[in-house]
């Protein structure tokens, strides 16, 4: 089976993001990458469904600038055979043009199944797995939880509010983990010492995006406003909870 | 409260100061780069700080159980430690021949922090396993290492160093364990205390290194031999075969890592028990030295990982933690005392531990002989060091973290108290603190008449006469030189005493002549660190246009690492201004050779 996953270097969330004077970004000065959370989740999933289904090979593809390859290597690292770089030359590009780059080079790879994170959390908008299922034409479960695959099926399973939804896909498909679905493994050292040696292939994203012009433009960064600090209501119980239904209603104006 | 570390001084030591990536370019690391170790780095923090830190506290709660003729270590430890083998964390910078990851040893020192940093007790069952599974390895046939070290770094198996009885502790030479020979084998009878990881649930086998005379031989250090003796014996094709007559008395009940498994094990009760010669009859003792020095290092690791466990605590906590007003604890002069005082000395530690770490890859690397055996002699003499400096002033950071929290710090809610505990045994095992500065004075100055200190001592100098006008350390570099001529002229006090015939007096100071040499040995790694970052720092400064100090202080509170650099300064000067004048006083006190300690009539 020809797997492929996809993943997204983003900041660390534990990373103090700091936006340009000229609100055209962040700060890129100091930001620590990671693999995104969701990300190791399709990438397990991916290498799991590659131990399942034997003379199968997963491939890791990231979009996005030079740096990325370091994500690249952790994946490569955790257990994905090889990799696809698509170079963005710095465009920064939105999820439409990202999307039809992506669905072009997994319809010229002939993959047969895509893992991908549900989304990414840098800007968090997960829009990129649906918008390439669509190009592909392929069906796509979000959020998945459980996956069986089987006799060219998967059964996928995804949690919605007070349930769960379980969906019966053909493949190919393209599946959005969710955290549940696994424990991602660690990159082991002899993992770490192997993805060196395995191959990574450079594509350039003006190549690969056909004419696709970005539908979203973003125009300025700015950090949310800080949270005022909290209140202590004084006296007794039931003046409290009077001031407190008071300030509600009339201050936050949320009751 | 989760564990956390300056990530950054432990990049800054490997990649910046020792210039570990540099090793890359040798036969023996060929391939390890600055990319390869970083990401190995990072997966070790991240292994840490998801996998081992939530042992932490049950380790401490739990601790090990001992039912019926089973030993069972605290919930969770058997998942984590197979998951951490599974990772090659085992053998890391052992050689690949047998399973080991063939890192180096710097390296593999610094992830080691993160690990012994976030559980002690976790990190002692593979500390343990890996040292004995490298001596197998070192010195046993290779039938042995292959039969016993694949599983061990696989971590199918434990292992364990069993020296300990109970008449014989400091004084190993007594020990009255024996070993018959019996055809190819021997039958060993003894009981060993105090054994670590010396039984537990994390293996399926664990694999003693009994040390015992062999029947006939003399008394004392000179007639002991080492053996391999598992609790399971080993079939030739490698399964698990009968229970080797291995029995666990009694597991102690400690002040601190509890959940590390400290066993009574009787060897031999029923005459059943097999052992294995390593290496050659009555050369335990060196044998045994390699795993003790690797230990001995290993413990001071322990002293200093906990330091910084303990300073991030208790950092965080003075972040947050208001008296008298909205005033934070962190702005009151006492406290900010004590937290640079455990940052310098957490600092300095790791830059010593590393440094001496440092040493064993440019012996590995070196082609040259004669440089080879000058590394290794260096290490040899900072062995004692690294051992009692880092765990002394280990435990002593851990204390002032207590003192930082207040109140809080003394309840089991908060982790410094844990801290404490846990790193108090490291200053008692594996040879006490006041074994190491015997082992200094009486052995390792003198080594090889005295050619390693005096080289050691040439490094330092050589630093003071190089920077001695340093723009920005003069006066630091001025108080170390000092400092260090003192050191010269205590040794030779130590060296005429000894010549005269007082083999006291050098034993009442050999404690605070260790002291003297780790401060000035600290106070020179961290001024040499200092004025490398201070480098590092300016060229922020110049490519952001900072011309005065008010743009320079701006940078230092904004960016990352402009601060964690002008850190490193601080660090360095307050070590030398506060710490090291601690060195002239005890320079003093051996100098008057006061005898009331042998005079006292207790």
């Amino acid at each position: 089976m020809k797997i492929a996953v996809l993943v997204k270097q983003v900041p660390d969330t534990e990373t103090k993001i700091k936006t340009k004077a000229d609100g055209s970004g962040i700060e890129a000065d100091g930001v620590k990458y990671i693999v995104g959370p969701y990300d190791e989740n399709a990438i397990e999933e991916a290498i799991k469904t590659k131990e399942k289904n034997a003379g199968s090979e997963v491939t890791v593809i990231s979009l996005g600038p030079v740096r990325s390859v370091e994500a690249i290597r952790t994946a490569l690292a955790m257990g994905c055979d090889k990799a696809i770089h698509i170079d963005d030359e710095n465009s920064n590009p939105d999820a439409y043009v990202t999307a039809k780059a992506l669905a072009k080079v997994i319809a010229d790879k002939g993959f047969e199944i895509v893992f991908t994170g549900k989304q990414a959390i840098d800007q968090d908008n997960s829009q990129v797995t649906q918008q390439v299922a669509e190009f592909l034409g392929w069906p796509q479960v979000m959020l998945v939880e459980k996956l069986e695959i089987a006799g060219g099926k998967a059964t996928a399973t995804r949690r919605v509010s007070g349930g769960k939804e379980v969906y019966e896909v053909p493949l190919p498909a393209i599946f959005g983990c969710e955290k549940g679905l696994n424990t991602p493994r660690y990159a082991s050292l002899p993992g770490i010492m192997k993805a060196k040696t395995k191959p990574v292939e450079t594509l350039k994203l003006s190549a690969e995006k056909g004419d696709a012009q970005p539908k979203v433009v973003l125009s300025n960064f700015r950090l949310p406003p800080e949270k005022a600090p909290g209140r202590m209501i004084a006296g007794d119980a039931a003046a409290q909870v009077k001031e407190l239904v008071r300030a509600l209603r009339e201050e936050a104006k949320v009751i | 409260m989760a564990y956390k570390v300056n990530y950054r001084d432990v990049e800054f030591n490997l990649f910046d100061y020792l210039k570990i990536q540099d090793l890359g370019q040798s036969e023996k690391y060929a391939g390890f780069g600055k990319e390869e170790c970083s990401a190995i780095l990072g997966e070790a923090l991240k292994f840490a700080q998801k996998e081992i830190d939530p042992l932490f506290k049950k380790s401490d709660q739990v601790g090990c159980k001992h039912e019926g003729d089973k030993v069972t270590a605290p919930p969770g430890f058997k998942e984590a430690y197979h998951n951490f083998a599974a990772n090659g964390f085992i053998g890391m910078d052992v050689p690949t021949t047998y399973g080991g990851m063939g890192l180096p040893v710097g390296l593999t020192m610094a992830a080691t922090e993160f690990f012994v940093g976030s559980c002690i007790a976790f990190s002692m069952y593979s500390g343990l396993t890996r040292g004995s599974a490298h001596l197998i390895e070192a010195f046993g046939s290779e039938e042995l290492a292959q039969r016993f070290v694949p599983n061990m770094y696989g971590g199918k198996w434990g292992g364990t160093m069993c020296l300990t009885e109970p008449q014989a502790g400091s004084a190993v030479g007594d020990l009255s364990t024996v070993a018959v020979k019996d055809g190819d084998q021997y039958k060993i009878k003894g009981t060993k205390i105090f054994i670590s990881s010396g039984d537990h649930d994390l293996t399926e086998n664990i694999i003693h290194l009994v040390l015992a005379r062999v029947e006939g031989d003399p008394a004392g250090t000179k007639g002991i031999s080492l053996f391999v003796v598992p609790k399971f014996r080993v079939n030739p094709d490698g399964s698990t075969g009968e229970w080797n007559d291995v029995k666990t008395v009694n597991i102690e009940h400690k002040m601190g890592i509890k959940g590390s498994s400290t066993c009574t094990l009787s060897f031999g009760d029923s005459g059943n028990c097999i052992g294995y010669m390593l290496g050659e009859q009555r050369r335990g003792m060196p044998m045994m030295f390699q795993m003790m020095n690797e230990a001995r290092i290993a413990c001071g690791l322990q002293g200093a990982a906990a330091s910084s466990a303990a300073y991030e605590s208790a950092l965080d906590y003075a972040k947050v933690r208001t008296q008298g007003g909205k005033t934070l604890i962190l702005d009151y002069p006492d406290v900010r005392r004590m937290l640079i005082t455990m940052k310098a000395y957490t600092e300095g530690m790791r830059a010593l531990l590393l440094y001496s770490a440092n040493l064993d890859d440019k012996e590995v690397v070196e082609k040259d002989e004669a440089t080879k055996e000058k590394y290794a002699g260096r290490l040899s003499l900072l062995t004692p060091v690294c051992k009692a400096y880092c765990t002394d002033m280990g435990f002593k950071v851990t204390e002032l973290a207590m003192q930082v929290y207040g109140g809080y710090g003394y309840i089991a809610e908060y982790p410094v108290e844990q801290y404490m505990r846990d790193v108090k045994i490291s200053s008692i095992y594996e040879g006490t603190n006041g074994i190491q500065a015997l082992d200094l004075i009486g052995r390792k100055i003198g080594q090889k008449n005295g050619e390693y200190f005096r080289e050691l001592y040439e490094e330092m100098n050589g630093f003071c006469t190089k920077q001695a006008a340093h723009p920005a350390f003069a006066s630091e570099v001025g108080s170390i030189k000092k400092a260090l001529d003192q050191v010269g002229q205590v040794t030779m006090k130590l060296a005429e005493w000894g010549m005269s015939g007082n083999v006291l007096s050098p034993q009442l100071h050999a404690m605070s002549y260790l002291y003297n040499l780790g401060d000035v040995f600290v106070s020179y790694l961290l001024t040499d660190q200092a004025v490398l970052a201070l480098a590092k720092l300016e060229e922020i400064w110049k490519s952001q246009g900072a011309d005065n100090e008010e743009k320079k202080s701006k940078i230092c509170t904004e960016n990352d690492e402009a601060r964690f650099l002008e850190g490193k300064v601080k660090s360095a000067r307050f070590f030398v201004a506060n710490i090291l004048p601690q060195a002239t006083a005890r320079t003093k006190a051996i100098l008057a050779d006061d005898q009331s300690p042998l005079k006292i009539r207790f």
